[in-house]
């Protein structure tokens, strides 16, 4: 189930990525522009998607964290210039690394996380940069550093708990709704291959 | 799943990694263009809808948060008005003569005979890094790979790339972006470069042009990319330094890229290609 939920969440996620989300910072920025005339220039994005490939990545198989990178990359590349498969990369290798480390070392979830999400968020922006530069479109490292990545590790840092908050009560609704299911539709009670 | 063997988990990874690789190659070739068009054409119609409510709530929020500098800036809009009106009267004279010496020589001014085709701002670029826009118009609305795209404003930027539904359209303030320009005033040409901060810088202008604040900025169509005579912006302040070759000059643009809602692709116009001189050359 959570499989093909992927397409729903992360599809949802990216349109409002590309559309809301942007509006809102800009407004928020302008706001604070009063205060801080530097904040004006900068160009940050809440990625959404990566944030909820990771929430999902902690908790499910290796399996599903793959097909939610793999989908998730998607929606990332169909709003984009990026050549459609480019973001999938990156985001299946999040997904490996997340699942397989969080097995082994940390018991506190959410801290993880939490220490992880700037980590990502730069490893992906730095990616972008370098696949943008394949595409022959070069742009200044240190400006994108200071006007783009620091605003975008501020922005995933402070919305990957709640994003991690509504991922849990996903899966606790999709583990309860399998856990509760009546017994004569549990499989190999025949039920089932009789319709 | 959950007990796959390292060996599985590996192997799991590889298969993954390999099919994004098959799909960047098929991306970048182009032999995807159309399957991409119909599986992202749901993602865009969705990015419409909410980029519209999302524009219709910051507009009246900034009304708001703007009311103070409002008030400001219609008092100032006001005394401009009035000059403008003598100004405009002058000009309606001028016109009237250029009619009359038009319709002599049977001139057409390239301007008034281009077509264009209005389109929705659906999305903004996902990476944050490059300054696009996606539009609800595309191939099947004769939209090709070039095609300047404006609003009344002045100039937005151009199509870089073009699905069945939707274009891609690169913002002039696009640090990849270079817009051939000239001064309306003195007639001195120069190069509009976006910046990071998203400002325009306009480079090359030649050390003996004179270059004012509040100078208008405009498309000279030289390079063949862009038709001439397109408002680009206004000129904010200027830096001239006389061990540089070339002075330089910020200008802002009349559009607030943030909030752009319709474009206009100019449809009639197809860029030049002169790279063919360049292989003479090399020849």
């Amino acid at each position: 189930m959570g499989r093909y939920l992927s397409i729903l969440i992360l599809g949802l996620s990216a349109a409002l990525s590309a559309s809301i989300i942007p509006h809102a910072i800009t407004f928020v920025v302008s706001l604070l522009g009063n205060f801080l005339p530097l904040l004006e220039q900068t160009r940050g994005q809440l990625n959404l998607v990566m944030l909820f490939v990771l929430c999902w990545s902690l908790r499910a198989d290796l399996t599903e964290s793959l097909i939610w990178a793999l989908v998730g990359g998607l929606a990332i590349d169909l709003l984009s210039i990026l050549p459609l498969g480019t973001t999938s990369v990156v985001f299946i290798l999040f997904a490996f690394f997340v699942n397989s480390v969080v097995r082994q070392l940390f018991r506190v979830r959410v801290l993880f996380l939490v220490a992880v999400t700037p980590l990502a968020t730069i490893v992906l922006t730095l990616y972008a940069l370098f696949a943008l530069a394949l595409t022959g479109r070069s742009y200044d490292f240190f400006d994108m550093l200071r006007l783009v990545l620091i605003p975008t590790v501020v922005y995933n840092s402070l919305a990957v708990v709640p994003v991690y908050a509504v991922v849990r009560l996903i899966q606790r609704r999709l583990e309860g709704g399998l856990q509760f299911a009546p017994q004569s539709l549990a499989p190999g009670s025949g039920a089932l291959d009789q319709a | 799943m959950r007990s796959l063997g390292r060996r599985s988990r590996l192997l799991l990874l590889i298969v993954m990694l390999s099919l994004c690789g098959v799909l960047i190659l098929l991306s970048a070739s182009g032999a995807l263009t159309a399957a991409e068009g119909i599986v992202a054409a749901p993602l865009q119609g969705l990015s419409g809808l909410f980029n519209r409510l999302s524009l219709s709530i910051s507009d009246r929020l900034e009304e708001l948060n703007d009311l103070g500098q409002l008030r400001e800036r219609i008092a100032e809009l006001e005394e401009q008005l009035a000059r403008r009106q003598i100004e405009s009267i002058q000009l309606r004279e001028a016109a009237s003569d250029y009619e009359r010496l038009i319709d002599l020589l049977s001139y057409t001014s390239a301007l008034e005979n281009q077509e264009f085709l209005t389109a929705d701002v659906i999305a903004v670029e996902q990476t944050g890094i490059a300054r696009s826009v996606i539009i609800n118009r595309g191939a099947r609305d004769g939209i090709a790979e070039g095609m300047p795209v404006t609003t009344n404003l002045g100039l937005v930027g151009r199509i870089i790339e073009v699905s069945a539904n939707a274009a891609q359209v690169q913002l002039i303030n696009d640090e990849n972006s270079a817009v051939s320009s000239r001064l309306q005033t003195t007639r001195a040409h120069g190069s509009i470069i976006g910046q990071a901060s998203g400002v325009l810088r306009l480079t090359m202008v030649d050390l003996d042009e004179e270059i004012g604040q509040g100078d208008l900025v405009i498309t000279s169509g030289l390079g063949g990319n862009f038709p001439a005579d397109i408002v680009v912006g206004q000129v904010t302040s200027v830096r001239q330094f006389e061990f540089e070759l070339f002075q330089e000059a910020e200008v802002r643009s009349l559009i607030d890229f943030e909030t752009l809602e319709f474009v206009l692709v100019i449809t009639s116009f197809e860029p030049i290609d002169l790279t063919f001189f360049d292989q003479m050359e090399d020849n």
